[in-house]
This record gives C-alpha cells, structure tokens and sequence, in this order.
C-alpha cells in the first residue's frame, strides 16, 4: 500500500494546503494563531465527527441526524443546571452526558422498536430534543461557572485544552476500533450485518451501543462549546449536522459502513475550519465561499476513493 | 428653544385630538380572533418576541380588547410549511394574521388568499411584498449606516474594519450590510478589510473572526448585525489583540460585557438592534385595522438603540441571557400610524 493509498492523507493534505495558501496572503505571520485557532475549533468538528464515523460504520442508511439538537439540550440543561455557579462543573458535565445517554438510548428504541429507518428515527427525534431545550431555558443564555469557561478557553503546553480532550477521544475511539473485540464486531457488521449476525456477533447490541455512543459525544461537544463560547444558545448546534458528516466522509471513512479512519476525521476537522478562514481571508463572498467549499470536499473524495479504488 | 417646545405641546395635543376622535369612530373588536403566525423560535431573540406577545396579546385577550390571540410556530422554518399553517388559519376563522415570514415573495399566495377570504394580515420584521398585506419594517440600511456614522464620530481619523455579516442569502443580511458599505462610501478614512458570516449566533461569530484574523492587520472598529459581538470580542481576546470598538446587538450578554470593560477601562460603544417586542406593535396594528382605523400599509418602527449612558438601564430591565426589549402599548401604535400618514 503506497502512502498516497491512505485515505486518511488526503484530509491532512488539503488542510495543510488551506493553511498554507491563508498564510500566503500575510506571508508567514500569523501562523501560530491560526494553527491554534484551527485546533480549537476543529476540536467541535472532530468529537462530533468520530461520533458520526461510529454509526456511519454499522453500515448503509445508519446515521444520526439528531447530533445539533443533542448538543444544544445537553449544552441547555447542564449549563442551567449549574446555573454559572463555581464547582459545579463535574455536575454540569455528568447532566450533560446523562442527556447523551438517553438520548442515544431514546434513538435506538425507536429505530429497534419501531422499526424506523434511522435517518428517519433520527431526524424525528431531534425535533422533539430541541423542542425539549426550547421549553426548558426559552432560549436565555446562561454563563458556564468562571472556572469551567477557562478550562474550555485555555490550553496546556501550547495547545487548546479542547483539542486535547479531542484527541484523548481520537485516540480512545481508534484504540477500541482497533483493539478491542468491540472494534471488530462494529467493523463486522458494517461490512455485512447478514454475515455478522450468523457468524455470533451481537449484532443489535453493537448498534445499541454505538447510537448511545454518538449521542453521548455530541452531549460532549455541547457541553465543551457552551462553555467555550459563553453559554449555550438554542442554534449553536446547526452547522455540526453537515460538519459531522463532512468531516467523516472527507476524513476517508466508508460511506458504505465497515471502514473507520480516525485519523483523517482530525485532518478532514482542522481542513473545514481552515478553508474557511482561507477564503474569508482572500475576501470570498458567501456564494463563492459555498460554492468553493462544496467543490473542494467533492475533489477531495473522489482523489481519496480513486486511489482506494486502485489497490 | 421654548418656541419649539411650544410647538410640540401643541402638535401633540393636536395629535391627541385627532386620536381621540379617530377613537372614538373605532369599532369594537372584543369579538375578533387574531393568530400569529411565526416561522422559526430557535433563538433568544424570538423566544422574547414570543414571550411579548403572550404578554401583551395575552393580556389583551384578558381585558377583552380581542377574543383570542395565539401563537403558532412553524417546526423548520420553511415557506411551504407557513403557507399551510396560514390557510389553516383562513379555515379556523381568524379575523387577522399577524405574520413574521419565513420569505419575503414565497409567501404571498396564502397570504392573498387570506386578503381575499377577508382576513387582515400584518406582517413585521420578516416582512412580505403582497400589497393587500400590512408591513412594519425596520430600516435595516439606516442601522447599518449608523453603525458607521457612529465609528466616525469616535474615530474621526479612520482606520481598518472588519465586518461580521448575518446569514447568507437573507433579505436582512443584505440590507444592513448595504447600509454599512454606504457609511464607509461617505466616511472614505474607514476601509472594510475583512468580513465573515456570523449566522447571528455568538459561537458562529466567534469562528468565523478566529480564522480570518490571523491574516487581518490591525482593527480599528467591528460593524456588526446583532448576536454577534460577544462572540467577536471573545475571539479578539484569544488572539491576544487589543479589543477594538466594536458596536453591539442588545443581547445581554453583549450589554454585560460592555459594562464590565466600561467598569474596568473606561470602553465605550453603541448597541443597536431591532426589539423583539416589535410583535407587541404588530398586534395592536391589527386590532386598529380591525377596528376600523386608517392605517397606511407600510409602517417602519425605530430600531432599538442603548448608548453609554442607557447602559445600566438597559441592562437591569434585560433578563439575564436574553434580548433588551421594549413593549409597545395601544399607544405607540397609534403614534406609528400617525407617523406615517
């Protein structure tokens, strides 16, 4: 396998030429902050992402639309259940992942009971989730507590704290995927969940787990942004819904399900925020900006599918 | 000085005058059903806009001015879904549909289907362009261009802009950022050298001006369209640059930080921004046109502005993490019709 058959490479190299081409206009200045702005807010993208690329493995039509409205009720609840107060911090954070379990519990009830298509169970279900953080705050913008907003804002050895817990999270999701017996059964019954289930794989629990899975990472990223930000807002949510699918497709995964790559989500992560910024800073207009955006990530799969296609 | 005090004592009672009579030719409309029909609830500033009018309509409702006065939400802020939520309304038999729009022309076919049922429509803040419908507008261009003027009273000797438009593709959007680029046409010492789309939402902002700033020189001044400062003064701060002046949007959050930088290093800013209890006006533009009153179909209400010295007021009449707001009475609507006569 050449290095240029990894699909994870492709998302790193376009980022790289994102970054590079912004930092062509101030010629070098600037750097630094760019590279740091981009962790942070490509750390958003990437929990959220390595959520995605979880359940986009189980295989075709598997996906969770419901991520912006987990993110915006767990960023809702836990940042009005510590109500800005010092110390509460552990306990906004366990509010906030109690709403991820039970959202990706309520999920799968409803595409296992039910029988829903999951884009569908989904999607139905994140009305309700949002409906849910509309009624319970109406939508005011309450404060993280002082300590927790500078955890969220700081960084440790040069890098943003957010991005560290990222890549901890990276690191823990691609351990499991590779490693554990778990990794094998969701990589088994991506690939064929016929197969998967004759050959003993708890097949239902594996998708149990991973729709649980996603939702708690999205809580997580609720949890993270709010604070980052200074608050939860009923909206903050909407641009992860494509984000996280972006950057799992962009990062190499399979769409087909059966094929992880945690590696590249970062790439594909850090990419998103960069090309951005690139063509802010060369002064496009919202059209072309989108126009361009799209173009670029439909460039970039084909270049990392043909090269798979190839080997 | 006296002479034009004067002036106004009597054009006031004038005024009054003229409202009392007009008043008194006004039907009664304790038996008319308004409904509001509005197309997305997912930000503080609507859920203010709504809270108003539960206040005020509700209210109305009590005392008996008008029978019913609900509120509906559209789930996904589309044209199609509003224009089946408002031929529902024709069928329950509304007499007036006050209308936030989801677009300004998709709407106009339920909307004139509403006219030619009989029904009243007012429409305000998403306003649309069918004639039989009412419109109260807020002149977007003139708020951008006072955000520049105000910059050029501060900066008298210019310098670099950087501006954080709203959402791509809105009526909006494109009205306000029209008026910043007149203000910097007429104040030629400033120069717009970076803009972003901040969604109107602080964390979208807060991205947005985070990548476009390493490669930006030094910033003298943000325009922006509301729900976006504090997202832009947080970036300037994690980018470790001096906190430029940047004009505000009314959101508490926003107003809160201006006054700890105020406390701390003597900041001075403006925020402007349209309230949401515009809703308020809209409801009692329709029971006037219910009532019978003359009321001409394009109304524009003052945006909603707190300086330097409003500050602490604002601020302590704004709850917490929400929009500064103001509530319009029988009265004002009144004044606003007047107004444009």
């Amino acid at each position: 396998m050449t290095p240029l058959a990894r699909p994870w490479l492709w998302s790193w190299l376009a980022a790289a030429a994102a970054f590079s081409l912004t930092l062509g206009l101030t010629s070098g200045r600037g750097a630094s902050e760019l590279a740091y702005a981009a962790l942070s807010f490509g750390a958003f993208a990437a929990i959220v992402g390595l959520g995605q690329m979880l359940v986009i493995t189980l295989g075709p039509g598997n996906v969770d639309l419901s991520i912006p409205a987990t993110m915006t009720l767990a960023a809702t609840l836990a940042l009005k259940g510590m109500s800005s107060d010092p110390g509460t911090a552990f306990m906004g954070l366990a509010i906030a992942l109690a709403v991820g379990v039970g959202a990706g519990a309520a999920n799968y009830a409803l595409i296992f009971l039910l029988r829903l298509p999951p884009i569908i169970a989904t999607l139905a279900a994140s009305l309700i989730y949002q409906s849910l953080a509309i009624w319970s705050n109406r939508g005011l913008r309450i404060k993280p507590p002082e300590g927790l907003a500078d955890f969220a804002t700081g960084r440790v050895l040069g890098l943003p704290n957010v991005a560290w817990v990222g890549l901890l999270l990276a690191v823990a999701v691609w351990v499991v995927l590779e490693r554990s017996i778990w990794g094998r059964w969701l990589l088994a019954t991506g690939q064929n969940l016929r197969v998967a289930r004759l050959a003993g794989v708890p097949v239902e629990r594996v998708r149990a787990t991973t729709y649980v899975a996603v939702a708690v990472f999205a809580s997580l990223a609720g949890y993270l942004l709010a604070s980052f930000s200074g608050g939860a807002a009923l909206n903050m949510g909407q641009e992860y819904l494509l984000m996280s699918i972006a950057v799992v497709v962009i990062g190499g995964t399979s769409i087909a399900g059966g094929n992880s790559n945690v590696p590249g989500v970062w790439g594909a992560a850090l990419f998103m925020f960069l090309v951005v910024s690139m063509l802010n800073s060369y002064g496009a207009g919202a059209g072309v900006r989108n126009v361009l955006t799209g173009a670029i990530i439909i460039s970039i799969v084909i270049a990392a599918s043909t090269r798979r296609a190839r080997t | 000085m006296a002479i034009s005090k004067m002036l106004l004592v009597t054009a006031g009672l004038v005024m009054a005058g003229g409202l009392a009579q007009a008043e008194s030719k006004l039907a009664d409309t304790s038996d008319k059903r308004i409904a509001l029909s509005n197309n997305y609830a997912g930000n503080s500033w609507r859920q203010a806009m709504l809270q108003t009018w539960e206040d005020v309509a509700g209210q109305a409702v009590a005392d008996g001015v008008v029978a019913a006065a609900d509120a509906y939400t559209t789930s996904e802020n589309q044209a199609t879904e509003q224009a089946a939520q408002i031929q529902n309304m024709i069928l329950q038999g509304y007499d007036a549909i006050v209308l936030n729009a989801a677009s300004p022309t998709a709407l106009n076919g339920a909307v004139k289907e509403a006219c030619d049922a009989g029904l009243t429509v007012v429409s305000f803040d998403g306003i649309v362009t069918e004639p039989c419908a009412w419109r109260i507008a807020v002149d977007f261009a003139a708020m951008g261009k006072e955000e520049v003027d105000y910059l050029a009273s501060r900066l008298p000797e210019g310098g670099n802009l950087l501006e954080i438009r709203g959402l791509a593709g809105v009526f909006v959007d494109d009205e306000i950022s029209k008026g910043i680029h007149a203000g910097v046409d007429e104040h030629d010492q400033f120069t717009i050298v970076g803009s972003v789309h901040g969604d109107w939402a602080q964390d979208v902002a807060q991205k947005a001006v985070a990548g476009i700033l390493p490669s930006l020189p030094e910033i003298v001044g943000v325009v922006t369209q509301g729900g976006d400062g504090y997202g832009a003064a947080q970036a300037f701060k994690a980018a470790g640059r001096d906190t430029p002046l940047i004009v505000l949007g009314n959101r508490q959050d926003e107003l809160q930080w201006w006054a700890e930088q105020r406390d701390a290093n003597g900041y001075e800013t403006l925020s402007l921004s349209i309230a949401p209890g515009v809703a308020s006006l809209a409801f009692w533009v329709a029971q006037q046109v219910l009532a019978g009153a003359q009321v001409p179909k394009d109304l524009t209400v003052p945006f909603l502005k707190i300086t330097q010295d409003t500050l602490d007021e604002a601020l302590a009449s704004t709850p917490e993490g929400s929009v500064a707001n103001v509530t319009y009475a029988l009265e004002d609507a009144q004044q606003v019709i007047a107004d444009a006569k």
